[in-house]
């Protein structure tokens, strides 16, 4: 009897947590017959996305693994990123090693900017996940102070290409011809006309494998049980602080090695703006591949990539087809990118409620026998 | 409580030595991966009362790659990394002659960004300050006026 | 002794105490704009109509955060629902014909049911997750704004003043409201004094709703709604429905946003459609921090005097720094005030609230 429930229970989870991914299966099933576009073009841009965001995503695994939620917070690694890649485009560093150096530029300000970030979200426990999100905008102010005001005319920049007009401040956008798709052509694989960004999936692969050896460090584990209860993990002498800050450190770092994985395949930096979006994308994609805001698999990530940017592909043309305004499906994929986010919050919110209060009674429960017992 | 004292002077010990290696490995990228872009001049030049007479045409190789094709008068160009640059040029010196190959290579000055190569100059094997200029990108007049828009979900609707 | 330590400390750190350091800043900071502006060549009495306007224009959407403050269900990000209802209300008043002050009441009218409905969906969802109620609520703004942004292309208005001339349908993103209600509050008993414009109707208008909501907050079920935000488990002990409280308050928020955006619009001019309601939340919500106001604890006076100072900053500023140092770094320093005053209020510790 026990068991069945166990089981039903069991059951009712795996449908909640696959509720995302099977509703968008569905949409994308609709959507692609009417898209009309060739499989062909289908899976081409489907293998060139995953190879742009997929490392940015797997930056988001690790605040979740220390029960921080999503850390929207990823922004300030892109940050980073984007300021690595506007220097050594300036010092023009091309190629590899560019980005090579780019990453190592931005790692430094990722770690000061998630030490900053780890430090605030410390004093709002509880609210990680707003607060994270409105310290995304904070951050972008300093980065517009930075590189519209502070680039050229305190931090030099040589070349006019790069710098705005009037002698101080960056461009809108910054060519990066140079570096563009160097990492997703290095190692060339074309299989039926699908051209396999080779090297940049050896560099996903090799973070996959790096976050599945972390999870089995000390720090790993402290991390994952800082996550489960802090009171708990702060009684076996773990220094949650830290734990919690360095988690922050090591998602913001990832994501701007992550940006600038990406800005190579884009072989453009939307100077100010490139970076606003990304957090949102990356968190519905991931939330779209099955995790919620306490669970997050490397699976997730991958199946979350595909079916997410499937619909992005898709569902403007079917949107299209259908209205005969392109602008609806637009719109429409950032209503869903919007929504699902929203569903997923609701789901752990009122999941966490359940939990709580079903704690309660068992305590209430326990009392009571304790009670009668005397 | 001595051995942790020890423990943390070996680890920063092995911090500042991996804070080395991330610097030097900076610095060594930054000295590969300095791009440069050369052009290739096939055009008469003038210089200390010598003068440089263009080729009928030539082909220029890099990396076993055609990068230009050019006849009397043009420039062609390559974007390179590094400083240390190869070429083979399959030259037609008249028109009706055969053609010569020639294979070349220097050292590219680091601190210039664009570099115009004077090829009749470099093969008849003047000094290097001759064949060699640097390249001066003239701004056209509307890249002078570009605004800059920032964006973020702060901002106020467009006032008045 | 140590009691007279404690009378001796200085007044100045009582003040920053109470006022907190980031106010006072803030404060220090607009005060030096106004003394600077005569020197720098801007005109005092236009730089301070304008605040005053912008003030008048923004000041009850500022106030539709009071409501739910109090219940405890935090800081209004979904304020755009609200304005949802309000733009609702607005193109329809339109499309049904009616011109002049009577599309500003019938704009009121049409959008008020929007609001209750919106109003109750938004509050039994914000009572389904307590304690996560700010993330979700951004969320929800969002959604209902990109939403609405298929809704706006796909509704089959008709009006020629409001749809694309060209295909013949979907709305415009900015419509006019000349010959609409602008300017229909302001020009009630609007006082001209030299450059001094003052938009006594709108002030008006404002005042009367704070002096409904300061009077509704002191009714039984207003008290109510205060003892369920500052501790819902003493609210529920003395019998107190706590989520019919916050339903209510969520309700109230959200209607006050609606008329807070049509109040905007007949001093702004324009009705903005689309992406324009994302961007509306945020600067409320700093300005009522501003004001003094903390996650869950919220006065007409921290609205009234958060309004103004946001709004003094954002209109000084520029023409302050624009006529001084030639370089307009307005926008990144809002960004960052603002921004800076939310995460200031996020991370103080608070009482009470979950």
């Amino acid at each position: 009897m026990n068991e069945k429930t166990m089981r039903k229970a069991k059951f009712g989870a795996f449908l909640s947590r696959a509720s995302v991914p099977m509703m968008f299966i569905i949409i994308c099933a609709l959507c692609i017959p009417i898209a009309g576009l060739s499989p062909n073009y289908l899976v081409n841009e489907i293998v060139t996305r995953m190879g742009r965001n997929s490392f940015l995503i797997l930056s988001l695994l690790i605040p979740i693994m220390a029960g921080m939620g999503l850390n929207f917070g990823m922004t300030l690694g892109a940050m980073a990123g984007e300021i690595g890649l506007i220097l050594v485009s300036d010092w023009q560093i091309v190629g590899i090693p560019g980005m090579v150096l780019a990453m190592i530029i931005s790692v430094p300000i990722s770690i000061l900017l998630g030490l900053f970030c780890g430090k605030i979200l410390n004093m709002a426990k509880g609210r990680e996940m707003i607060t994270s999100y409105i310290i995304s905008y904070f951050i972008n102010g300093v980065y517009q102070l930075v590189v519209l005001y502070l680039m050229g005319s305190v931090i030099p920049i040589k070349h006019g290409s790069i710098k705005l007009p009037r002698g101080y401040g960056i461009r809108n956008t910054v060519s990066l011809l140079n570096m563009r798709q160097h990492l997703d052509n290095l190692i060339p694989l074309n299989i039926k006309g699908v051209k396999v960004p080779v090297a940049t999936f050896i560099v996903i692969a090799v973070l996959c494998l790096v976050i599945v050896w972390f999870r089995r460090t000390k720090l790993g584990q402290d991390m994952r049980a800082v996550g489960q209860d802090m009171e708990v993990a702060r009684d076996a002498g773990i220094n949650v602080e830290r734990t919690r800050i360095i988690s922050i450190i090591i998602s913001t770092v990832l994501a701007g090695i992550g940006m600038v994985i990406y800005l190579q395949n884009m072989g453009n930096i939307a100077t100010y703006s490139a970076h606003s979006q990304i957090g949102m994308f990356c968190i519905a994609a991931l939330l779209v591949g099955g995790a919620s805001v306490d669970k997050a698999s490397i699976g997730n990530v991958f199946l979350g990539v595909i079916l997410f940017h499937l619909m992005f592909i898709v569902a403007p043309r079917a949107g299209a087809y259908i209205t005969g305004d392109s602008m609806i499906g637009e719109y429409f994929r950032v209503f869903v990118s919007y929504a699902v986010i929203t569903i997923a919050l609701v789901m752990y919110e009122t999941n966490k409620r359940r939990v709580k209060s079903m704690e309660g009674e068992r305590l209430r429960l326990d009392q009571e026998k304790e009670g009668k017992d005397e | 409580m001595n051995n942790k004292k020890k423990l943390s002077v070996r680890s920063l010990i092995v911090r500042i030595v991996a804070l080395a290696a991330v610097i030097a490995l900076a610095v060594i990228l930054a000295v590969i991966g300095r791009g440069h872009t050369v052009y290739f001049d096939n055009k008469k030049l003038d210089a200390d009362g010598t003068s440089y007479d263009p080729f009928y045409k030539v082909e220029v190789f890099v990396n076993d790659k055609s990068v230009a094709k050019l006849s009397e008068g043009d420039r062609g160009m390559v974007p390179v990394m590094g400083q240390d640059f190869k070429m083979v040029l399959h030259i037609t010196p008249k028109k009706g002659s055969k053609k010569v190959g020639s294979a070349v290579s220097m050292k590219l000055p680091y601190n210039i960004d664009g570099i115009v190569l004077n090829l009749p100059a470099l093969l008849s094997g003047a000094a290097e300050d001759v064949y060699m200029d640097e390249f001066i990108p003239t701004p056209t007049a509307e890249e002078e006026t570009e605004d800059v828009v920032i964006t973020d979900e702060f901002a106020l609707p467009s006032d008045e | 002794m140590n009691e007279t330590k404690n009378k001796e400390k200085s007044w100045l750190r009582n003040l920053v105490e109470s006022f907190g350091l980031p106010r006072l800043i803030i404060t220090a900071f607009l005060l030096i704009l106004l003394i600077l502006a005569p020197f720098v060549g801007a005109d005092l009495p236009t730089q301070i109509s304008n605040i005053i306007a912008r003030f008048s224009w923004n000041g009850i959407l500022v106030l539709a955060m009071v409501p739910m403050v109090h219940s405890g269900c935090g800081l209004n990000f979904g304020l755009p629902l609200g304005i949802i209802s309000g733009l609702l209300g607005a193109t329809l008043s339109i499309e049904f014909g009616f011109t002049g002050a009577m599309s500003f009441v019938m704009a009121i009218v049409i959008a008020t049911p929007f609001a209750l409905i919106f109003g109750t969906g938004y509050g039994w969802l914000l009572n389904k997750i307590k304690g996560g109620e700010m993330m979700i609520a951004t969320y929800v703004g969002f959604s209902s704004v990109s939403l609405m942004c298929m809704m706006w292309l796909i509704l089959p208005y008709k009006s020629p003043n409001m749809v694309w001339g060209l295909a013949g349908k979907g709305l415009r993103t900015t419509i006019s409201l000349e010959g609409y209600y602008s300017q229909v509050l302001a020009n009630i008993l609007r006082i001209k004094i030299g450059n001094l414009v003052i938009p006594t109707g709108t002030l008006l208008f404002f005042a009367l709703l704070a002096a409904a909501i300061w009077a509704f907050l002191h009714t039984k079920t207003g008290t109510a709604m205060t003892a369920v935000g500052s501790n819902p488990v003493f609210a529920r002990a003395a019998g107190i429905n706590v989520d019919r409280i916050r339903l209510l308050s969520v309700v109230m928020s959200t209607w006050l946003a609606a008329i807070g955006i049509l109040v905007y619009e007949q001093g702004f001019g324009f009705v903005q459609l689309y992406m324009a309601p994302f961007y509306m939340a945020l600067p409320a919500v700093s300005a009522i921090l501003i004001g003094g106001a903390s996650v869950n604890k919220a006065t007409i006076m921290n609205v009234i005097i958060g309004t103004i100072l946001f709004q003094g900053i954002v209109t000084m500023t520029p023409t302050v720094m624009n006529n001084m140092i030639h370089m307009d770094m307005s926008e990144v320093i809002r960004i960052i005030a603002s921004n800076g005053m939310i995460l200031y209020a996020l991370t103080r510790k608070t009482e009470g609230s979950k």
